[in-house]
């Protein structure tokens, strides 16, 4: 949609103040009050009730929250466990790498995508003082009279800050913060909060914990710092990019490194696989390179025009084949390794697929090039995932605590996203066939609970698999989690897909579109543009429920705070407050996503046409 | 044209996500990290021919195809040794036998046998890889040979150790299930059950503590309500709050809850003093394997006499040259009892230096949460206690 945009990024953030309609002046608080809450008799009575109902619930809250017997050291001794679980210490700077590389991915998107929010300066007054607010209240509020004396105090200062601000600056309303403005904001603030207020920290050593007054650790302090310039750099460098580089580029590189950025962070950074060059010069770089070179071949080739026949018969034959390579694995006749299976599964769905890239060379070009580089990224990740971990750790697997939520949580929906695609269109389709299995397939799966279908992929899927295959915990999870969420990922497509109005069909039959051009150029995304609301609540729902993992004894944060940390000699029996803390964490993680997703609403104008 | 190849490519891509993860197991647990060079790996790097090879998954010398009774027929020893590691099964959220500490390490008594069992077969006890397992996954695990030897606080008992697949090692914990009460309801050490007639009792859901209490209370004709709950964490808040009048569970768990968790206005006792029941933990290994039993059953008999003979980790190396012929064999010092088992004739001074002896390895581990030695089924047999090993000659 804004794919014209080529202008300087002031002009653009110029134009994106003057759609956005400045905030109103403030009205008098009293006359508002008045307005609002104590207009009739009757509304009254209900602000006092609900006053008074909120106030007992926030004191409740409070009361679980700084209660003397809550004994949060137990969280804050604890938080490389709850963060990485037993990621060995001496390879922190791996996690460390993989985080600063997601920070400049995040850098990178915001300027390609031109996702610049600005917000008005009166907006932030508020909400400094606002939170300020908030911060007296919950001090004066607080049941236990111990209530540490620093927050009233924090909370003072802020309101004092915003407030004063706010009276002083004249036309607070009219003033808009860029993005950037913001993003050195925050930075300031990070290091402030980094360098200068006193933490202290806990060092866990020899089974004591020892809290040590002062700023956090020095280690935590300088990575942290790093990233802090990471951030601010990568923005910028971003921003002097796209004056050079057109966005439509950028964005395209973006895409591709969000799909395999994360993989590659996890698979080769994080797990650190030791490769054995001899094998891998010998057998897999020839394997792929064959695979890639002679696919792209053939691919050129049956995209000519006038081979749209052939592409199919050589397509099918090639599925065909691939299917019959896994039949006679699980009969365990054949032996061959898994990826050159799978290569020919993908090179037959790449062949049917060939007849949409027909016309000039150049496109054929480009789409024998895309064959080529999806298969030796898809090669090098098997080899790495394949390969054993150099990594010393004491109980594997290596992904635990919160890194199991967040990678499983990002790839069930990547994987579940094309096959609910497929399924959805399968289940509006004409031919009665594929209609019948998709239905069956999604009231099959959308009919049992997610807990019974992660049960049996831990369990029992290793018993069907062939002698010798095996899948490992996290990977039956993975594909267990994967097949459920693409079935409601299925009716969630569904429904955008049935809004798409019936003109638009007869209009690109008109156009003499093929089916699947209508379907890929046409109908798909105008549905997906639809469903957008119903997916990011699909992706919210995904990322909390993979705390199910726990009860099949993954160690993600949901047990690790309610096994690991109740169960160490120094913090038995804690696990409100661990609790408590990963209560935090999800919220944090599932409220940033419900918020970009309504940006994104916006942005795309879903439900305002 | 662009984004059209931008959309192939992302479902190509993600179709190989899906086929990498399936593809990924074929080496089960060395996929996962750990620095093992995997079982079933024997082909250099590159693990993924994923299938149906005759030559993966028993390269252990057992000969047979890679299905349940892995482990059966012997070689389990071999094994461990070409592998360079050995997989050891643990809870992993146990207090005191297995848990993480904050660094991310593995403690706790069964933590430091499995340790100990690694420094006698391989020299070094770090060269362990932990495995988390659920009380539901265990015994599953060792007949499957997913581990080598099971260390989780799992109770000897007949039906587990006739069971196929799996046998019992000798008990490095004597556990019992205990009571406990407040002292303000007139509870004392000496307590009988017969006393909590009409009390709220609670434990956790599901386990054999919950029958064993049951049954006693029908044998001794005393009626009393049941509680129970899905967590033990739970339990405990319940008691404090005073929800439950008594909890029950083996006493292990309730010494290290009345150390950490005890009010101020409370006082806890625990009774009787002769446990309900008799829960010896011990190490659990793949059957018929005699070679590997005896491994294993020596390492925890090598830590015991090493105590019985006041031969700790600070003095082993005087006990090599010393004039205790029993410590100078077991330690390698001479005769060759360790390497006719096929261990290196050191392997016990290994263990010894690197781990400690027996009254070690319980006091740093179990001392902590407020369990002691001294008058418990735990003390030495010259003490009247169960900790007894046959002479090392």
């Amino acid at each position: 949609m804004s794919d014209a945009i080529a202008l300087p990024p002031e002009t653009v953030e110029a134009l994106a103040t003057a759609n956005q309609a400045p905030d109103k002046p403030i009205k008098d608080p009293v006359q508002w009050a008045k307005e609002n809450l104590f207009s009739t008799v009757g509304n009254t009575i209900q602000t006092i009730l609900f006053t008074a109902l909120l106030v007992f619930i926030l004191r409740w809250l409070l009361g679980l929250i700084v209660s003397e017997e809550r004994d949060w050291t137990a969280v804050t001794t604890n938080i490389r466990l709850l963060f990485t679980y037993n990621y060995p210490g001496s390879q922190y700077g791996r996690i460390w790498f993989s985080f600063g590389a997601m920070l400049t991915t995040a850098m990178f998107t915001v300027v390609a995508f031109g996702l610049r929010p600005m917000v008005a300066l009166r907006k932030i007054l508020i909400n400094t003082a606002g939170l300020g607010a908030f911060l007296v209240l919950v001090s004066v509020l607080a049941p236990t009279e111990s209530f540490p004396l620093r927050i009233l105090l924090a909370g003072v200062v802020l309101v004092a800050i915003g407030a004063g601000l706010l009276v002083a600056i004249p036309n607070a309303h009219e003033r808009m913060v860029s993005f950037w403005q913001m993003l050195v904001g925050l930075a300031v603030i990070c290091l402030i909060a980094t360098w200068l207020v006193p933490w202290g920290n806990n060092t866990f050593a020899n089974g004591e914990v020892t809290q040590i007054a002062g700023t956090i650790k020095a280690s935590t302090k300088n990575w942290l710092t790093l990233m802090v310039g990471v951030t601010l750099a990568s923005f910028f460098a971003a921003r002097a990019l796209l004056a050079v580089v057109p966005d439509r580029v950028l964005k395209g590189i973006m895409l591709v490194w969000w799909l395999l950025g994360p993989a590659f962070l996890i698979f080769l950074v994080l797990r650190d696989p030791s490769f054995d060059w001899g094998y891998v010069l010998s057998v897999d770089i020839p394997i792929a390179l064959g695979f890639g070179l002679g696919g792209a071949a053939l691919l050129y080739f049956l995209s000519t025009p006038g081979n749209e026949s052939l592409a199919r018969t050589a397509g099918l034959v090639v599925l065909g084949i691939g299917v019959l390579t896994f039949v006679l694995a699980f009969r365990g006749d054949l032996s061959m390794l898994q990826k050159v299976r799978l290569s020919i599964l993908a090179l037959g769905f790449a062949a049917l697929l060939a007849p949409t890239f027909s016309g000039e060379s150049r496109v054929r070009m480009r789409f024998a090039l895309g064959w080529l580089g999806f298969i030796l990224i898809t090669h090098w990740l098997i080899t790495g995932i394949n390969t054993p971990s150099t990594l010393d750790i004491a109980a594997p697997p290596f992904l635990g605590g919160f890194m199991i939520p967040l990678t499983l949580g990002y790839y069930v929906m990547l994987a579940s996203f094309p096959m609910g695609i497929l399924m959805a269109l399968a289940r509006t389709s004409d031919m009665p066939l594929f209609r019948v299995m998709a239905t069956t397939y999604i009231e099959g799966v959308r009919g049992v609970p997610l807990i019974v279908i992660l049960f049996f992929f831990d369990n029992l899927l290793n018993l069907f698999l062939p002698s010798g295959m095996s899948i490992s915990k996290l990977g039956g999870i993975f594909v267990g989690y994967t097949l459920f969420s693409a079935a409601y990922m299925a009716e969630n497509i569904r429904g955008g897909l049935q809004a798409v109005r019936r003109g638009q069909f007869e209009a690109s039959d008109a156009l003499g579109l093929t089916t699947l051009q209508r379907t890929v150029f046409i109908i798909l995304p105008q549905a997906l543009r639809v469903s957008i609301p119903n997916l990011v609540g699909q992706a919210i729902a995904t990322f909390k429920e993979t705390s199910l993992v726990a009860i099949i004894g993954a160690f993600d944060l949901l047990n690790v705070a309610r096994n690991s940390i109740p169960n160490q000699p120094a913090f038995l029996g804690h696990a409100l407050a661990p609790l408590l803390f990963i209560s935090a964490v999800y919220w944090v993680v599932a409220y940033s996503m419900s918020r970009a997703s309504r940006s994104l609403e916006t942005k795309l104008g879903v439900g305002a046409r | 044209m662009r984004t059209s190849l931008l959309k192939l490519l992302s479902l190509l891509f993600a179709f190989a996500l899906v086929g990498a993860a399936c593809g990924s197991g074929s080496d089960n647990a060395s996929d996962d990290g750990g620095s093992d060079d995997s079982t079933q790996s024997d082909d250099g790097g590159s693990s993924d021919d994923g299938s149906s090879d005759d030559d993966s998954g028993d390269d252990d010398g057992s000969g047979d195809d890679g299905t349940v009774d892995l482990v059966q027929g012997g070689g389990t020893l071999a094994a461990v040794q070409a592998r360079g590691n050995l997989n050891c099964g643990v809870s992993g959220a146990a207090v005191a036998f297995s848990f993480v500490e904050a660094d991310g390490s593995v403690n706790g008594i069964d933590a430091d046998y499995c340790r100990a069992v690694a420094a006698a077969v391989l020299g070094d006890s770090e060269a362990v890889t932990f495995v988390n397992l659920t009380a539901a996954e265990r015994f599953t695990a060792v007949q499957s040979g997913e581990v080598d030897v099971l260390m989780r606080n799992s109770t000897w008992t007949q039906s587990r150790d006739t069971e196929v697949g799996m046998d019992f090692g000798p008990t490095t914990y004597y556990d019992g299930q205990q009571l406990m009460g407040l002292a303000s309801d007139g509870f004392s050490g000496s307590s009988e059950v017969s006393e909590i007639a009409g009390a709220t009792v609670c434990t956790n859901a599901g386990t054999t503590t919950e029958t064993n209490i049951s049954e006693l209370a029908g044998e001794l004709g005393i009626s009393i309500t049941l509680n129970t709950f899905e967590d033990y964490n739970q339990v405990v808040d319940a008691f404090i709050a005073g929800t439950c009048n008594v909890i029950t569970t083996d006493g292990s768990g309730l010494v290290g809850r009345k150390a950490q968790q005890e009010p101020e206005d409370q006082e806890w006792v625990i009774f009787p003093a002769t446990p309900i029941s008799k829960e010896p933990l011990g190490p659990v290994y793949g059957q018929n394997d005699s070679e590997w039993a005896d491994v294993v059953n020596w390492v925890v008999y090598a830590t015991i006499i090493a105590d019985e003979n006041g031969v700790t980790s600070s003095n082993v190396d005087a006990a090599l040259s010393g004039d205790n012929p029993e410590s100078v064999r077991l330690l390698g010092g001479e005769g060759e009892l360790q390497t006719k088992m096929g261990l290196s004739a050191d392997a016990f001074y290994n263990v010894i230096s690197q781990v400690g002896n027996y009254d070690e390895i319980f006091a740093k581990n179990l001392n902590p949460v407020g369990l002691v030695r001294e008058g418990s089924a735990n003390a030495r047999w010259t003490e009247g206690g169960l900790i007894y090993a046959p002479p090392a000659r």
